[in-house]
């Protein structure tokens, strides 16, 4: 049976390349969202380590949750997810993905993301500075060259486990094809 | 000769019903509008909202008074200094406290800077929606330096937690003051003269902006609008003049007003405000006076205020924002009621104005309005 | 241009107060029984206060009464004006604004969401803020938010150590 944790010499090209031209989806969905202009224009630019952005989830392969996801917008963000092509990763932003940070005890807001999504790496802040959000994304850089970053795998195996969670909490969630 | 639409006639178009939705870069955040429309035209719109909902007025209620102030900022996101401000105007209008003159001069200080950064932000985000992305990355870049100097200032970029109620929460050094006049200088001579030449004189600009988006005076005074909306028309209409609070009834300024009520009338005012604010901020910074920079209301975890009610504004760069507050006498507040300046324009005027714009214009509507749909999600 | 005098005598000239109190410069607040308000901000209407801020509510639970709260503006006095009136909690209905001021309809429908008021002649009560809410409306003195957390939603596990109220 082959090893699913060893990877031929084709995948390890695949991950040279595309961790050298990632396209990160423009969807802000939090108030962490005002910090990324700035990363993204000419002082601490982003597009020289080959990230740019990316207008449909069909062409996008970065999704960042800029801070707190209300339950409207986590049952459009599912929808979102699903539609991404793989390999595809996500990327949580701020304290309010880790234990809800500020709004901890809201009525609206989720608490945890790894529940309902698989999350490659947090930065944590409230909010983060530029420069921060730039060391976390070269870490996701280095983690998909070396061929750890596979929660998408991971979602397709455990499925069961992720719609329960997002049912549980949001009640009826809407599937795409 | 076959018929140029391959046989499908004019008469069969009917209305389509699109998500303008919150995943879009012509969208101001999180927030979607639902339209109808029929070939170009737009003919029934109702906003999609709530998606920034986090429960704000029922948290303020669960928190002591000085606790309150580090949440308070996250309300609306570009701009955050003027919801500190005017959380500690409700509290010290019930408790009848009156604060040193110091610690007015700098709270107006603090609200000028946070003007300017918010309006060369506006003017790069509408850049952006027609096009023009160098001046959205000029603008970026001359906001950061104004960022510096409120890291100097408070200890952080975006959300400061630096006025309170009773004063601010620490003095400015005279080496601060002089960084401040020389990015002033900096902006007059060099950043907003290179905005004037790529975007107000770029004939682009004119063709997209003049005549579109118009809201009249009557349309502006009915619905609730302030600020640039109503401004737009010539009426110089402002609450630093009506009602004057801080220190701006001590200098000299004017309120530019435009004529026509379109996009292009909005975006001349707001070039024209920051001019004005740089000329406040010299005033106010040659004639500062001496002395304490915050009243003495003893343990802060115990802050207290005898019963009342409050309705409290000042000036926002969109128009008039103002907080409810009442006090049943005890450690926490008893309820807080949040009026965004662009509550009437993203719900009541999707509905009541939007129809009749074309489909390519959509945003250019959307985004020279100031909506900010933090402000009315809460 | 009248002063706050000025305007305390035509509210008691013209209408029927219960109560006027002139609590800051430039802010006075008037409150009449329920059937009297609606004429009454039309007759304030009509008197150079235009601009109405907003519409706010507040739940007084002990008196067992809401309080309907409408801030009015004028454009050539300089002068806030809050009109108050109470309402029953448990029958909680009131006459809409829409037909002066067209713009308290998305107003009452945010009171609606977040209390539970019902306003008569304004058929656009649906939901606008919150979406699929099944519990009691959230704004209430009764719905204890920690309560429905800490039922709802589960608590990272930090090797054992317990999350604290």
């Amino acid at each position: 049976m082959k090893d699913k944790f060893k990877r031929g010499k084709w995948k390890e090209f695949l991950d040279w390349a595309q961790n050298r031209s990632l396209s990160m989806l423009h969807y802000c969905t939090g108030c962490g969202a005002i910090e990324l202009p700035p990363t993204m224009t000419s002082r601490y630019d982003m597009s020289r380590f080959g990230i740019g952005p990316a207008a449909t989830p069909r062409q996008a392969d970065l999704l960042l949750v800029t801070g707190y996801l209300s339950t409207k917008t986590l049952r459009r963000l599912i929808y979102t997810y699903e539609q991404m092509q793989e390999p595809k990763f996500v990327v949580g932003f701020g304290s309010c993905t880790i234990n809800g940070g500020m709004y901890w005890d809201s009525y609206n807001t989720i608490k945890q993301l790894d529940k309902y999504l698989p999350v490659e790496m947090y930065i944590a802040g409230c909010m983060p500075r530029p420069e921060a959000i730039l060391d976390g994304l070269l870490k996701l850089k280095d983690k998909i060259e070396t061929g750890e970053a596979k929660g998408y795998e991971e979602y397709k195996e455990n499925i069961e486990f992720y719609h329960k969670n997002q049912e549980e909490a949001l009640g009826e969630v809407q599937r795409t094809q | 000769m076959k018929n140029m639409n391959g046989g499908i006639t004019m008469d069969k178009n009917t209305q389509t019903e699109i998500f303008f939705g919150p995943n879009h870069p012509g969208v101001p955040g999180n927030y979607g509008i639902i339209y109808d429309f029929e070939g170009d035209t737009v003919t029934e719109a109702k906003p999609n909202a709530g998606h920034l909902h986090r429960g704000f007025e029922k948290l303020m209620e669960e928190r002591i008074w000085i606790k309150n102030t580090a949440l308070v900022p996250r309300i609306c996101v570009e701009e955050p200094d003027i919801n500190e401000m005017v959380y500690a105007m409700g509290y010290e209008a019930i408790g009848d406290l009156e604060v040193p003159k110091r610690a007015d001069y700098i709270r107006s200080i603090i609200l000028e800077l946070a003007r300017i950064q918010g309006h060369i932000f506006s003017i790069g985000g509408n850049a952006a929606g027609i096009g023009q992305y160098t001046v959205m990355q000029w603008g970026t870049l001359a906001r950061d330096y104004i960022l510096d100097l409120f890291e100097e200032i408070t200890g952080g970029r975006v959300y400061h937690i630096y006025i309170r109620p009773g004063g601010v929460r620490q003095d400015i050094e005279d080496e601060t003051f002089e960084h401040i006049l020389e990015v002033m200088d900096d902006l007059e001579e060099n950043r907003l003269p290179d905005l004037d030449k790529a975007l107000y004189e770029n004939p682009n600009a004119h063709k997209r902006w003049k005549g579109k988006a118009v809201i009249t005076e009557e349309e502006a005074i009915e619905m609730g609008a302030t600020g640039p909306v109503l401004r737009a028309n010539g009426k110089p209409y402002d609450v630093r003049k009506m009602m004057p609070y801080a220190a701006y009834n001590e200098v000299d300024f004017e309120i530019p007003t435009g004529e026509n009520g379109d996009a292009w009338d909005r975006l001349k005012i707001m070039r024209e405000e920051m001019t004005q604010s740089i000329k406040i901020i010299r005033q106010l910074i040659n004639n500062i006076p001496e002395g304490p920079v915050k009243l003495d209301l003893g343990n802060a975890l115990k802050y207290r205020i005898p019963e009342g009610d409050a309705y409290v504004k000042i000036e926002s760069k969109r128009g008039e924002y103002g907080y409810y507050m009442v006090s049943d006498g005890g450690l926490k507040p008893y309820r807080v009621h949040v009026r965004g300046a662009s509550n009437p324009l993203g719900l009541y005027g999707v509905t009541e104005y939007l129809p009749g714009t074309r489909v390519a214009d959509v945003p250019v509507w959307a985004k020279s309005l100031g909506i900010c749909p933090p402000e009315f999600d809460r | 241009m009248r002063n706050e005098k000025e305007v305390i005598k035509l509210i008691e000239n013209n209408l029927d107060p219960l109560e006027i109190n002139k609590k800051r410069k430039q802010n006075l607040s008037v409150s009449f029984t329920p059937d009297k308000t609606i004429q009454s901000l039309s007759f304030l209407k009509s008197n150079s206060y235009k601009h109405l801020s907003t519409i706010s509510c507040v739940d007084w639970i002990d008196d067992n009464e809401f309080e309907l709260v409408y801030h009015l503006f004028s454009y050539e006095d300089y002068i806030n004006i809050s009109v108050k009136t109470r309402i029953d909690r448990d029958k909680a209905t009131f006459v809409t604004l829409k037909e002066i001021w067209p713009v308290a309809e998305f107003y009452e429908r945010d009171i609606h969401d977040f209390f539970g008021v019902e306003f008569e002649g304004n058929d656009n009560l649906e939901e606008l803020i919150l979406e699929n809410w099944n519990e009691i409306p959230p704004m209430r003195k009764d719905f204890d938010t920690r309560e429905f957390v800490n039922e709802e939603y589960e608590w990272r596990d930090y090797n054992g150590q317990k999350h604290t109220d």
